[in-house]
């Protein structure tokens, strides 16, 4: 199979992943026994008494399932979801911001969420398996037995209590970072680089000690069942250098697994966020998904939905293509 | 010469130490292609780590020591205790499998010279691998590709290209056939012996198909239950055989024309843990004694270069009656 084949391949599947994905976050809400317009007019009618005529009424109901996409049958609006969705990134105004349109909140929030968490997944990555290699390489040695205590020590510690315990030593003990980050509305520019690197410091530090442990602990046995592998005993006979055996030999084959890995967090990112972004008031992703939950602002949940399968089916495919620049034995088959 | 003094090599484990080598002494002429046979478990896989003075925790060097025969740069003399430093240059191994020894995710190229030190530079070395490569009957190229691309036997080339680049004086071959079928298995026993006649070095070869030693070595060593049991020249070891053992061994070959049914040696070797007295090979063979179980043989020359342990090894009885 060439190499052109097998990307058309993982591309072709990529696409029928969002495809399902997408359709299921369709056909799901609308299984529920209650209807969002009529909670709304509902509500509006509680609110106003008598005074609402029944003309009104169907006016509003009418006006309300065309900026919502309930109108028609279910097909109908089935395909006009997908047209909007896949064309043109539209999931409608906001309930709770309108008239607002759900893909300009997205699109606001995602930068923060990427850059926080991209960020600390991949830094937590790395120091956790450079960790986790010596540690696994040099198992026999007490020094690297204490590294190795590193990952026991912090892998079991629930999220929120390791973000409140930084939170509380940080920022109110010893108070080197801002209690309440406060963080700009409009865009990125670059005068405001370093107030956004002071203000994200503390979530940064929670979520890399978090990811941390279990890299540490996995790279060390991997590490440290891969040296006992065969072409690592013949390298040593061959009088190759400790630091080459570590690195070329332990390491190239043992990462492997954790590059699956890594991609696969990566994917999670946006669930991932959701308790970082709510615990340190953080405005990204999570924290949007949070408000459009609590209330019910279903076009805002359906485009946070949305986007998480697109992360966690594109981190999928991102997997396939870069596999086999790590392992030949994918490239060249 | 290497010279063997009386090597004992232990195993550490839970259940305390055991003798996996017992007290072998051996000199191995230069250039020479040695043969070590046994069972499993005799012991030779053990003695091969240690002249190859692989000697690290559970296996140690309880006494005895490895002496090579040569200097090293600062005209020290090389014994096991500082071999390590001429590994693949001046003693070298081929591992039994070519499929697991090799890393999958590096080059061949890349394996070929991660070991080198030498002030040459990488390009003009990388050049004299390939032709070398070339000359060993494989292309140019393969040392470009991944181990997964090249097939078994291509592989076990690499593996002996690797072990005779820098033209050791002493190469250890573990077994290197026994993952291949035998047809590979024959070209490859013949480009070692090839290269054993070009270069004049020594190869000790460990293998449990006393075919392939037939073939290939000029002295053999036979070993049972950590102990050397017979050591001569090859086709002497093949016609006339002073141990018992090593006849059941050679008599467990199949001959073109002989149609019999082939008799394995009933029972098993003693496990090492127990408190060995007298010959181990008593109670297997057909000849013991009672001098045999409390007397332990020595192993001692009973003609010129052909050594044995046995107590009846000049008698009349072993020499015809056996088997």
């Amino acid at each position: 199979m060439s190499i052109l084949q097998y990307f058309a391949k993982r591309i072709g599947l990529y696409l029928v992943v969002l495809f399902i994905g997408i359709t299921v976050t369709f056909f799901l809400p609308r299984l529920m026994p209650t209807n969002p317009i009529d909670g709304y007019i509902g509500q509006l009618q509680s609110r106003a008494g008598q005074t609402l005529t029944q003309e009104a009424t169907a006016e509003l109901r009418s006006s309300l399932e065309e900026l919502y996409g309930l109108k028609g049958d279910i097909l109908t609006q089935y395909f006009n979801y997908l047209k909007r969705v896949f064309l043109q990134f539209d999931f409608g105004p906001s309930f709770n911001s309108y008239p607002q349109p759900v893909s300009t909140m997205i699109f606001g929030a995602l930068p923060w969420t990427l850059g926080l968490l991209l960020t600390t997944t991949l830094l937590s990555w790395l120091l956790g398996n450079l960790i986790g290699l010596v540690a696994g390489y040099f198992h026999n040695k007490r020094s690297a037995t204490v590294l190795e205590v590193i990952g026991i020590l912090l892998y079991p510690i629930p999220y929120y209590i390791l973000a409140l315990t930084v939170i509380l030593v940080l920022a109110y003990f010893i108070p080197i970072f801002p209690l309440a980050p406060t963080f700009p509305n409009s865009g990125f520019s670059f005068e405001q680089v370093g107030g956004i690197l002071y203000n994200s410091a503390l979530p940064a530090i929670t979520l890399v000690l978090a990811g941390f442990g279990w890299n540490i602990l996995s790279m060390k046995s991997l590490a440290y069942t891969t040296k006992e592998e065969p072409y690592v005993i013949y390298a040593r006979l061959k009088g190759t250098s400790n630091w080459t055996r570590m690195t070329r030999y332990v390491f190239r084959n043992a990462m492997l697994p954790q590059v699956t890995a890594l991609v696969l967090s990566l994917g999670t990112v946006f669930n991932g966020a959701l308790l970082t972004e709510i615990l340190f008031s953080y405005p990204g992703i999570g924290l949007l998904m949070r408000t459009a939950a609590s209330s019910g602002d279903y076009n805002l949940l359906y485009g946070a939905i949305t986007m998480s399968i697109i992360a966690v089916a594109t981190a999928g495919l991102v997997i396939d293509l870069i596999y086999p620049l790590f392992d030949p034995r994918i490239r060249y088959r | 010469m290497i010279r063997l003094n009386n090597v004992v090599a232990s195993y550490k484990t839970e259940r305390g130490t055991v003798n996996a080598v017992d007290g072998v002494n051996l000199e191995i002429p230069d250039g020479c292609i040695l043969g070590i046979a046994g069972e499993s478990g005799c012991g030779k896989s053990t003695l091969m780590k240690v002249i190859y003075g692989d000697i690290g925790f559970p296996l140690s060097l309880a006494s005895g020591s490895v002496d090579y025969g040569f200097t090293d740069d600062q005209g020290n003399k090389v014994t096991s205790k500082n071999i390590q430093k001429q590994w693949f240059k001046r003693i070298s191994y081929v591992p039994q499998s070519s499929m697991s020894s090799l890393n999958p995710v590096i080059r061949i190229r890349k394996q070929f010279l991660d070991f080198e030190s030498s002030s040459k530079t990488k390009a003009q070395t990388l050049q004299e691998v390939k032709s070398y490569v070339k000359k060993l009957g494989l292309p140019e190229e393969s040392i470009e590709s991944f181990p997964h691309q090249l097939s078994g036997g291509m592989r076990q080339r690499i593996m002996i290209a690797m072990a005779t680049f820098f033209q050791p004086e002493i190469i250890l071959a573990d077994e290197p056939t026994t993952a291949l079928d035998v047809v590979v298995q024959k070209s490859i026993l013949l480009l070692l012996m090839e290269l054993q006649e070009q270069m004049g070095n020594t190869i000790i070869l460990v293998s449990h198909d006393m075919g392939v030693h037939y073939q290939a070595t000029h002295k053999m060593l036979i070993m049972y239950a950590a102990k050397a049991v017979e050591y001569a020249d090859s086709p002497d070891l093949f016609t006339r055989p002073l141990h018992p053992y090593t006849r059941m061994l050679i008599n467990s070959l199949p001959t073109i024309g002989d149609d019999r049914a082939r008799e394995g040696i009933p029972g098993r070797p003693p496990s090492l843990w127990n408190k060995l007295e007298g010959c181990r090979f008593a109670d297997r063979c057909p000849l013991a004694t009672e001098r045999c179980r409390t007397e332990e043989p020595a192993f001692i020359e009973h003609r010129p270069g052909h050594f044995a342990a046995c107590h009846y090894a000049d008698s009349q009885a072993n020499l015809s009656e056996v088997v």
